[in-house]
């Protein structure tokens, strides 16, 4: 299953929150590749909302890149800067191999902010791949943007490729988004 | 009472008008085609048609209009068949080499020595349709520089109220909403360095037809 969320800018991250929390419930594994927050940060607001560290894996894009500290963290792969698209492709490939077996579910947040590091043509081509490889994988994929912030050309892109278009009011009302 | 003026064609006695239409029919700053509307053939061509088309007028006369300048079918003629009035319509020719030449079509009756025919005109509007295209492009590409800019901005916009809000409770660390601060600096030289570049491709690209940049919305629409 695949789905794009979108948010007011202000709501993302309660989306983001709103999200690992129904991924968690499905008994479902998930990987979030954080292009938004470092993971230090997120990993405090998870825990705040009682969402142990040891109950996902994340890709994080930018904390290397703001000149923070990087320490070697289980489930915790770093990337350098979120327009290194090879590594982050490199990335997600390896995680997903470390996962465990059973369910899992990617979470990119966001693809609204990737869009300051890559033009929108070049985002498109990136979330296709990483589409393809979550597909020929059966992993699920929830892919995280503010409201009306894709270029109308990827958003039509992105609804070829997705199962469902959600706002984050129909996401909460959903029971489970995979 | 002073009479109708006369035009130089009016006042040129019989049978010298001929020359004076033909200079104009070749000099004219129109392509222009006479069709025989009953065979629907091409009678005469002018030099600019010529030119339009990159074929001689031997090569052109005798041949059948639909196909070659118009798309109808047989017994679909707009004009003769369908009674359509043509009038600075858009169409395509095809011309020698196999391009398409966008032009502004005009098809008048008139009579000729007794016998009706089709003087079709035809405008060539090629620079028009590029500067159309590459104003096109330049708004997609305009609206995909603001997209790059705003959405972010509003997102950080977002995040900034919310480290003032940790930072206030007390909910995170300094360190924390130092990282922040940092990816958030980061992030906004980025998209002031998105947006020279943004403007560095596009003035750049001023002289030319269509920039590069421009062409990948085209490309994209």
């Amino acid at each position: 299953m695949l789905c794009l969320l979108v948010a007011q800018p202000e709501k993302v991250g309660d989306m983001n929150l709103m999200v690992i929390k129904k991924i968690l419930e499905s008994r479902c594994t998930p990987l979030i590749v954080t292009v938004n927050k470092p993971y230090k940060v997120l990993s405090k607001v998870y825990i705040k909302d009682g969402i142990s560290p040891e109950s996902y894996y994340v890709i994080d894009a930018v904390t290397q890149y703001s000149g923070g500290v990087c320490p070697p963290t289980p489930r915790v792969k770093y990337v350098n800067n979120p327009a290194n698209l090879t590594d982050l492709g490199i990335a997600i490939t390896e995680v997903i191999k470390q996962m465990p077996q059973g369910k899992k579910c990617i979470i990119f947040d966001s693809v609204s902010m990737l869009l300051i590091h890559i033009p929108s043509a070049t985002a498109s081509k990136f979330l296709h791949f990483v589409v393809n490889k979550l597909q020929l994988s059966d992993i699920s994929g929830i892919f995280l943007s503010v409201e009306k912030g894709l270029d109308p050309i990827v958003m039509s892109q992105m609804s070829a490729f997705v199962d469902h278009i959600m706002d984050y009011d129909q996401a909460q009302k959903s029971p489970c988004l995979l | 009472m002073q009479g109708k003026r006369a035009g130089l064609t009016d006042r040129i006695p019989d049978g010298s008008t001929t020359d004076i239409f033909r200079t104009i029919f070749e000099r004219i700053q129109t392509a222009i085609l006479i069709v025989d509307p009953a065979a629907h053939e091409i009678v005469d061509a002018n030099p600019l048609m010529e030119s339009l088309t990159g074929l001689s007028k031997e090569q052109m006369l005798g041949r059948g209009c639909q196909g070659f300048v118009c798309p109808a079918k047989c017994g679909e003629c707009p004009v003769t068949d369908l009674h359509k009035n043509i009038l600075n319509i858009e169409r395509e020719i095809i011309n020698a080499k196999g391009e398409r030449v966008p032009v502004l079509k005009t098809v008048a009756k008139a009579d000729i020595s007794g016998k009706e025919y089709l003087v079709e005109s035809y405008v060539d509007i090629t620079d028009h349709k590029k500067a159309e295209e590459r104003q096109a492009a330049l708004i997609a590409y305009l609206s995909e520089s603001i997209l790059r800019a705003k959405k972010p901005l509003e997102l950080m916009q977002a995040e900034f109220h919310e480290i003032a809000r940790r930072a206030k409770t007390g909910d995170y660390d300094p360190e924390d909403v130092h990282l922040e601060l940092e990816l958030h600096a980061k992030n906004l030289a980025q998209i002031v360095k998105n947006l020279e570049e943004l403007q560095a491709k596009a003035l750049a690209g001023k002289t030319a037809e269509i920039p590069p940049e421009f062409r990948e919305f085209l490309a994209r629409k």
